[in-house]
């Protein structure tokens, strides 16, 4: 009993941490709350949706994503958010509306019914005793590796850097000679793109319909409001708010589990100092 | 010359008077029978409601190809009730008030329904539900043709107890009036038959995450489960956690449809459930729908299925009606709506116990590449009492 519940909160944390982290780096370093997340996040969904339709490996379906994600966010970065970054709140909106369009063309294209794409792993594995679901195992190794592999784009490479200076006071940055146009171009894409991966991660637990990101949006926005811009920190909200989920609908239910995320984070909100 | 000029324009009057109620009479004549369709063509019902609509476009093409309704032509008049009762409420609204529908004939969602349902018995408006539902909505020019709990609960239970031994069960249900207003008669009927229940469980309707659930599952380590979620989707993730997650028990669907488990793959392969209509049925009647089905709508053929055919049924048992009392007069058509029979793809239905039907009844079983194979025949099943207010 232990052991599952043990292995529910930290998969239910790696799975948050995995739809979060896209949302958190841009807006770490862009200072702007992408609400076009759950719609890149679906959109990586129907690349899985893609893959399946072509008969192709389901891995495949993880770089497809990706792709995708990467390109979309390369055009609205280049065409409308760069002229908006003057007005962070106009950017509010231009991302709602890039999360409508992209919705739509979802369900111009691929219709309002829903799709079920191929799981590449639908065995349970036993651990300690416990038989359990293999793939949600698969996910929270992916979330650390993804969470290292973030955390070293950030710590070891110019980019990161860069980008880190970017955080940290961002005219000054612009005082030394550093291309901030460049940087927030880079953090945009990436944070799309991991966005989109998300998407084609949840595809073997959850079908496919165009407004399948917006649930997974509000708990993602809600950790990124807890977490700030840390990626530890983002870790940590994971395990406590997903934990905390996973708790309170084992020994109460999982209607009163729904709320746990948001009634923890605006608890937390109101008791923590402000450090950004 | 004033008398004259007098008896003249009495005559003109006359004339008139006799041209118009002619001319009225005529266009009586050749005035369509309108049927309305309020139905979810945008929000959750958009999935199943345009093969809702190709069933009421099939009835009423057959109809108007027959000479129509006491030989005036047929309309049909799909509107959107977006799911919800707000559209509803327009939607019932234009189609009596703008377009005068004579019926209404529809799917809905259980809200849209109730909203829709007293604007229609407030205009004395004839109104055929044709979508299962939890049961228990009554009215006085209300009619239903499609299944209620006690027609497909009961005999799932039964058979998931006899058969597949199911003493301890664990029930589960996504948390709206559908998924509790069906395993509340399941929870009665596991008792009934001397089961006991290790748990019960619901999950809010926009959480696709069933992990909790599924751990409690494991722990209460059930004979069998028994579960209603909403319709399509969730049924299919629902069903792929649990067996990603090792869990090997029978499982009873009162969610799941024919298209679900088919677009499911081998998700839902197992899975065992109950229902009045399946494509599969072995009759006459369903081959020949089928096959008009295929020849009108090809390659944009929506796959009829337990929500969509009794739309079908509804029409030509209206159609039967109005015939039978020579009126489209709603009390009229009312009066002898309990009495018409419709042999259709279902079978013989009846709208003549409470306003509801006894329906054949069938249990399938998902096969490994989804498709869905009946197993047996309950035959007719009463739905028992559903208004008993009412005749």
């Amino acid at each position: 009993m232990y052991t599952t519940q043990l292995l529910d909160v930290v998969t239910t944390a790696g799975v948050l941490y995995i739809v979060a982290v896209g949302l958190l780096v841009v807006y770490g370093v862009l200072k702007i709350i992408n609400l076009a997340h759950g719609a890149f996040l679906a959109m990586g969904a129907y690349a899985g949706v893609l893959t399946t339709w072509a008969g192709w490996n389901p891995w495949t379906a993880l770089l497809l994503a990706a792709v995708m994600g990467v390109a979309v966010a390369a055009l609205v970065e280049w065409r409308v958010l760069r002229a908006l970054y003057a007005r962070p709140l106009d950017t509010i909106l231009a991302t709602w509306g890039l999360n409508i369009i992209v919705v739509q063309i979802l369900t111009l294209y691929f219709g309002r019914e829903i799709h079920f794409v191929e799981s590449a792993i639908a065995q349970p594995i036993s651990v300690a005793g416990v038989t359990y679901s293999q793939y949600r195992l698969v996910l929270f190794v992916i979330a650390v590796a993804l969470g290292i592999f973030v955390w070293l784009v950030m710590q070891r490479t110019q980019v990161g850097v860069v980008a880190q200076a970017v955080i940290m006071n961002e005219e000054l940055a612009q005082a030394l000679g550093i291309n901030t146009r460049l940087v927030r171009f880079v953090t945009f894409c990436l944070g799309a793109g991991l966005a989109s991966l998300a998407g084609a991660l949840l595809t073997p637990l959850v079908s496919v319909h165009p407004n399948l990101g917006v649930p997974w949006l509000i708990n993602a926005f809600m950790l990124v409001l807890v977490a700030g811009v840390s990626l530890g920190n983002l870790a940590l909200a994971a395990l406590v708010l997903g934990g905390a989920q996973v708790l309170v609908s084992s020994y109460g239910n999982p209607v009163l589990g729904s709320l746990t995320i948001v009634i923890l984070a605006v608890i937390i909100l109101r008791f923590r100092t402000i450090t950004i | 010359m004033r008398k004259s000029s007098r008896t003249l324009v009495a005559l003109a009057l006359i004339l008139g008077v006799a041209m118009l109620l002619g001319g009225a009479a005529q266009s009586a004549d050749k005035q369509p029978v309108v049927i309305a369709v309020p139905v979810g063509l945008s929000g959750v019902n958009s999935v199943v409601a345009p093969a809702v609509v190709q069933s009421a476009e099939l009835a009423v093409e057959e109809l108007n190809a027959k000479g129509g309704i006491m030989g005036r032509p047929v309309k049909l008049m799909p509107l959107d009730d977006e799911s919800g009762p707000a559209g509803a409420v327009k939607a019932f609204n234009t189609a009596i008030r703008q377009h005068k529908a004579d019926v209404i004939i529809t799917m809905e969602t259980s809200a849209a329904r109730n909203a829709g349902a007293p604007i229609a018995d407030r205009a004395k408006t004839l109104f055929i539900y044709t979508s299962f539902y939890e049961g228990r909505a009554c009215g006085k020019y209300l009619y239903v043709n499609a299944w209620v709990p006690e027609q497909i609960v009961s005999p799932l239970v039964k058979f998931m107890t006899d058969q597949k031994k199911v003493k301890k069960w664990f029930v589960l249900g996504s948390d709206y009036a559908f998924g509790r207003g069906l395993i509340e008669p399941a929870k009665k009927m596991i008792t009934q038959l001397g089961g006991t229940i290790l748990g019960e469980e619901y999950q809010p309707l926009q959480q696709s995450d069933w992990t909790a659930i599924i751990s409690k599952i494991r722990a209460a380590n059930p004979d069998g489960i028994m579960y209603a979620t909403s319709g399509g989707g969730p049924n299919i993730d629902f069903m792929k956690q649990f067996k990603a997650a090792g869990l090997k028990m029978p499982v009873g669907s009162l969610s799941i449809d024919e298209l679900t488990a088919e677009q499911g793959g081998n998700a839902a392969e197992g899975v065992y459930y109950t229902a009045d209509y399946f494509t599969s049925i072995d009759n006459p009647e369903n081959k020949t729908f089928l096959g008009a089905m295929k020849k009108k709508f090809g390659a944009n053929l929506k796959t009829p299925n337990s929500l969509s055919e009794p739309e079908y049924d509804g029409i030509y048992a209206y159609a039967m009606a109005v015939e039978k009392a020579k009126s489209t007069d709603a009390d009229k058509v009312a009066a002898v709506l309990p009495t018409i029979v419709f042999k259709g793809p279902r079978g013989a239905v009846q709208m003549n116990k409470q306003h509801h039907a006894p329906l054949p009844v069938y249990l399938a079983q998902v096969q490994a590449d989804g498709k869905t194979k009946i197993i047996q025949s309950f035959g007719l099943v009463d739905p028992g009492n559903q208004c008993p207010n009412l005749k």
